[in-house]
């Protein structure tokens, strides 16, 4: 580039020649460049974290927020869940992001033995999130992003899942079949 | 351990001369008034960090911009101090940059072999001042809204193309979704690009020929 760059300059006669140059500065205790250098070096870092600590807060604020309190979703009736199959119930439920609030389908399988213990399975595949569907002759739930199989109750018969479709819990008031949100 | 990846890093380009170069370079006596360019370089850098931070949650459109700003301000973790050094970090970049010019007027450093760094100073001057009117229409509250108006209708004056300029600029007859949405891209895309190489120029020709040594009377 210019000229300028090659040697620094020393306005005190004595002081170290270069920089990273360590042997004066250690007969001396310190140089008069090398703590420059550090203090400058530790206000950057100061300051670094003063703007870095509060981002990261900033950045994941959402992420952090709790949902204060438990609420239960309807899916619908009761009596609309046969036995020996599973029955896809859907519910919008409202999602706040942020300052919005979102609508938001949600999609759970709900079977039933004895018509009045349910079981609510997600239609989320464990594996990548995919959405699985039920195969009424074969039995077993599939999911079409990479063969993912699950049995009846949400355990893993084949290909990559690595654990059973998640539960819901549920409860029925009054004819009303209700999941936990989680 | 560090010098080691320093030396292995330096090997391969030459790093440690660079540094010297920018860091180490020979400079007249001087004073603290030759701090005013480096201040202003730190309150941009300041800038764009906080300016990206924001992106993550503000919102460009007419219907949600002053609730996500909102919620920048009062919701989020630091948001208000996000915002805070964005807002009060655009009024110390104007007065440094003024301070700046001031200083190069002052001390006749912008006299040859200068004039060049001198005419890039002068744009990124204005490109500031493009800043400042881009971001204040964003959080898109009353005083955002009518300091637009106000802004637009001196650019109007103009002699010829006026007008055009006003519409240009607005994106039509009045101020829209369509201005917020310009004066956003404007903001973030257009300005940076712009400022980050005038600065690379400006910074290279300040290193280049290095700083003026304070006039002397009688010289």
């Amino acid at each position: 580039m210019s000229d300028n760059g090659d040697q620094p300059v020393d306005d005190e006669a004595g002081s170290s020649p270069g920089a990273g140059d360590d042997t004066q500065a250690e007969e001396k205790g310190i140089s008069r460049r090398k703590l420059l250098a550090r203090s400058v070096g530790v206000m950057s870092g100061a300051m670094a974290a003063a703007i870095g600590v509060p981002a990261v807060l900033y950045v994941t604020g959402p992420t952090r927020e709790q949902a204060a309190i438990e609420k239960w979703i309807r899916l619908g009736s009761a009596s609309s869940v046969e036995t020996g199959t599973q029955t896809l119930m859907k519910a919008t439920v409202e999602k706040r992001s942020g300052y919005l609030t979102e609508t938001q389908e949600l999609a759970v399988f709900v079977s039933t033995e004895n018509g009045s213990d349910f079981v609510a399975l997600s239609n989320v595949c464990t594996h990548l999130g995919c959405r699985v569907r039920w195969v009424e002759n074969q039995n077993e739930f599939f999911c079409p992003c990479h063969n993912g199989v699950f049995a009846a109750d949400g355990t893993v018969l084949a290909g990559p899942p690595p654990r059973p479709l998640d539960r819901f819990e549920t409860k029925v008031e009054d004819g009303q079949i209700f999941i936990k949100e989680v | 351990m560090g010098t080691k990846i320093g030396d292995w890093i330096h090997e391969r380009s030459g790093w440690r001369e660079q540094y010297r170069a920018l860091f180490l370079r020979k400079i007249p006596k001087i004073n603290w008034l030759y701090t005013l360019g480096s201040a202003t370089l730190v309150t941009m850098v300041i800038q764009i960090v906080t300016g990206i931070l924001l992106t993550l949650y503000y919102v460009p459109d007419p219907q949600e911009a002053y609730a996500s700003v909102s919620y920048i301000t009062n919701d989020l973790p630091f948001g208000w101090l996000i915002r805070g050094l964005h807002h009060w970090g655009a009024s110390a970049m104007v007065l440094l940059v003024i301070l700046h010019m001031v200083r190069v007027i002052m001390y006749g450093a912008y006299k040859y072999p200068r004039e060049f760094t001198w005419f890039t100073g002068v744009a990124l001057l204005l490109l500031t001042f493009s800043f400042g009117f881009t971001g204040y229409l964003l959080p898109w509250d009353q005083r955002a809204y009518w300091a637009t108006v106000v802004g637009t209708r001196i650019g109007e004056v103009t002699p010829v193309v006026g007008d055009s300029l006003r519409q240009i600029m607005l994106g039509g007859d009045e101020i829209s979704g369509l201005t917020l949405t310009r004066f956003f891209g404007a903001h973030v895309w257009v300005l940076p690009s712009l400022l980050l190489l005038l600065v690379g120029i400006h910074l290279y020709l300040v290193i280049r020929n290095g700083i003026t040594a304070v006039p002397k009377r009688g010289e």
